[in-house]
């Protein structure tokens, strides 16, 4: 079976192929782009460099932990909680929906991303959102700033951004399920692409919730005294369940999906036990559901039991998932390309995570007194989602660019994320000890000043992705597919042509490009 | 490996995917009420069991226009629904009648509530009810001038002949829309009109 026909006919009269396709504006092209492509590089790169500014930020507050005179009091919390937003809503998040934004039409073999413009509204959307939180903060404004204009702009482009992130959202379930290909059953859908379903569909379900916290501090704050949600002292204890367990997992969801996709495609086996693989991710993505866990508002929601059995039961899907990662890794030739080496390092982390989240909620080792065991779990849970991001940046780079990036570099930044989620949570994790144990709590600025050098070592790693994936730009010839992929988004050129398509033939299996590879070993 | 970028782009098939895409929009306006209301419920019960009342003094909200906008959008859901069976049997007449009916009834609802405002002295700047209820009214507010905007929208399409009985996933977004407001008004009406 051949997975395209090509026909002789698409030549255009002066010798040129469909896969023209090319902007000859690169600029103008991509502002005012819909095409998915063009939206989804776009997210990656705008992450990215988000992602560093927040690390930095995060580096810089548990250096004010360690040593208070570095920040003075009036921005202590501005950049506690801009590198809150930064980490989940300009980093983790969009990094996801850019990579799905790209890659999920092209796995479920579609044209195009559902609601092309609506993306590319939601892309631009986010960013300028993104842009005008950064220029709030920095007049004074930010969740308690001192400028009380400046704090409702900021809640704005907190709004600003969360609508842009649902919309984006919107636009890869609903390609996930209306645009799939002939024959392509949701059973058979990339495990990518599912777990974006899942995933985006809980971040429809939750972020709604934060966006009715933020319209409550918006409107006592700038029409009340303020009388009680728009008061500077409560304000980030209404957000805080956003970061915490298990509202946090939501953001991961997709991670589950990035790391099932390169270990099949990087060992050279078909996923085993894909089922049960799609109920992890599901079960992953229903218990990481924590709109309901606003502990401002119900102070006892941490004793309930729903809450203790979501924490502790996250753990069973978690290991489900590396089970089944590690059963297809061990069947299969392993290797250690950089999209292999980040998913080992994002599935060791997301370990760490879920094993943390189990530990916070044993109510007798008090670790919800300190603010910082919780923290620490966040860095884990935003350290994987980043280790996770650089896998499927580096498995996919060949796919958006058409080029090879630098393995050695790619390598280096993967172990540098690693190392420094490593530091900064098992610094602060250590430190949720330190009402238990005297030496912890002798050894806390030590922690932090660790804490702060994990962060700004991420930081270092981001920089080093943007570092490889510039150098990339200027790499080798891909190819095509690379490494010799599974799913669909590797039967079409590197960088897929406008329509990414020609003609699909009938899906019949979850790895139809390893189908045509068996039926054409059988013919010969 | 069949190089498939010298293969014209396919048509774009769009298998109900308005629909699909307009039912976790409306999924995600439901949660957006879901916490202001499981919020205003919190603070409710915790001033209630304290002073035995919930509204401020001197503060009455009449049950008249509540009420009179509960009927207006129940009217409203039925008549977008003859919409969607208009468009299913290309009846044009009666889809163009319905879908304006619709957007009319959208817009006696707003009046009402102005009024509503109007009468119940509600200060924004005192008081933490007066904060819930102006957000979450504020909020079904927008969020009726959306679905208003988007009967609106498939008018138009339907006045350019792109909603027939063959294809008219976009009326029916619109009516499923719809219906998630009015489902969500209907809430409010037991949460703050009636149990006051």
């Amino acid at each position: 079976m051949s997975i395209t026909e090509t026909r002789q006919e698409a030549e255009t009269p002066s010798g040129e192929t469909a896969a023209a396709g090319v902007e000859a504006d690169p600029i103008t092209g991509a502002l005012g782009s819909s095409d998915h492509k063009t939206i989804g590089r776009l997210y990656v790169v705008f992450a990215l460099i988000f992602g560093v500014g927040a690390w930095v930020l995060a580096a810089l507050s548990s250096a004010h932990d360690a040593k208070p005179s570095i920040l003075s009091a009036d921005t202590v919390n501005q950049v506690f909680t801009l590198s809150r937003w930064g980490m989940v809503l300009l980093f983790v998040v969009p990094l996801f929906l850019g990579l799905a934004t790209y890659i999920v039409p092209l796995q479920v073999g579609a044209a195009t991303v559902a609601f092309p413009r609506a993306a590319a509204a939601a892309l631009w959307t986010w960013a300028l959102s993104g842009l005008l939180l950064i220029i709030a903060y920095a007049v004074n404004g930010g969740v308690a700033g001192g400028r009380a204009k400046a704090v409702d702009l900021a809640y704005l482009a907190v709004a600003g951004i969360l609508v842009a992130l649902m919309m984006g959202s919107i636009s890869v379930v609903t390609t996930v399920l209306a645009l799939r290909t002939p024959g392509m059953s949701l059973e058979r859908t990339p495990l990518f692409s599912w777990s974006m379903l899942v995933g985006a569909s809980m971040w429809l379900l939750t972020f709604p919730v934060l966006l009715a916290n933020i319209l409550l501090i918006y409107v006592d704050h700038k029409y009340g005294k303020p009388s009680d949600f728009g008061v500077a002292d409560s304000q980030w204890k209404q957000l805080a369940w956003f970061f915490q367990q298990p509202q946090m997992f939501v953001f991961l969801v997709p991670a589950l999906g990035i790391i099932g996709d390169v270990v099949a495609t990087m060992s050279r086996r078909r996923q085993s036990n894909r089922g049960f693989m799609f109920a992890a991710i599901g079960a992953f993505g229903v218990l990481s559901f924590g709109a309901f866990a606003q502990d401002y508002f119900d102070a006892q929601v941490w004793q309930q039991a729903i809450y203790i059995a979501m924490g502790v039961l996250i753990v069973l899907p978690a290991a489900l998932a590396l089970a089944g990662w590690g059963t297809t890794a061990a069947s299969g030739r392993l290797n250690t390309k950089s999209p292999m080496l980040a998913s080992v390092f994002a599935a060791l982390t997301l370990a760490l995570a879920v094993f943390g989240s189990a530990l916070f909620v044993i109510k007798p080792l008090r670790l919800q007194n300190t603010p910082t065991f919780g923290y620490g779990l966040l860095v884990f849970v935003v350290g994987t989602g980043a280790l996770a991001g650089l896998a499927g940046l580096f498995y996919w780079a060949p796919k958006f660019w058409g080029r090879a990036i630098p393995e050695g570099l790619s390598k280096l930044s993967a172990v540098v994320a690693l190392a420094g989620t490593l530091l900064a949570g098992l610094a602060l994790c250590l430190l949720g000890f330190a009402t238990r144990f005297t030496g912890i709590a002798d050894a806390t600025d030590q922690l932090n000043w660790a804490a702060a050098l994990g962060a700004a070592v991420i930081a270092v790693a981001l920089v080093l992705a943007l570092v490889t994936l510039i150098a990339g730009i200027r790499g080798p010839d891909a190819g095509d597919d690379p490494w010799d992929g599974q799913t669909l988004e590797w039967a079409t050129a590197s960088p897929p042509p406008r329509g990414n398509f020609g003609e699909l033939a009938l899906i019949t299996s979850p790895e139809p490009l390893l189908d045509e590879a068996d039926d054409q070993e059988e013919g010969s | 490996m069949a190089a498939t970028h010298v293969l014209p782009a396919p048509v774009v098939q769009r298998p109900r995917v308005l629909m699909i895409g307009t039912a976790f929009a409306a999924a995600a306006s439901v949660m957006v009420f879901s916490g202001l209301i499981a919020i205003y419920l919190s603070r409710r019960a915790e001033v209630v069991a304290t002073s035995n009342k919930w509204l401020p003094e001197g503060v009455k909200i009449d049950l008249t226009q509540p009420n009179m906008m509960l009927f207006t959008l129940l009217a409203s859901s039925i008549i977008v629904q003859w919409a969607v069976y208009a468009a299913a049997r290309d009846d044009r007449r009666n889809l163009y009648l319905s879908l304006g009916l619709t957007f009319l009834f959208g817009f006696a609802t707003i009046n009402q509530l102005s009024y509503l405002y109007s009468l119940a002295k509600l200060d924004v700047s005192t008081t933490q009810q007066a904060v819930l209820i102006y957000s979450i009214s504020g909020a079904h507010l927008v969020m009726m001038i959306a679905a208003m905007i988007f009967v609106l929208l498939m008018a138009f399409r339907s006045l350019g002949g792109q909603e027939t009985s063959r294809q008219h996933d976009g009326v029916s977004a619109a009516a499923l829309y719809w219906h998630a407001m009015v489902a969500v008004y209907a809430i409010i009406w037991i949460t703050i009109y009636v149990t006051k």
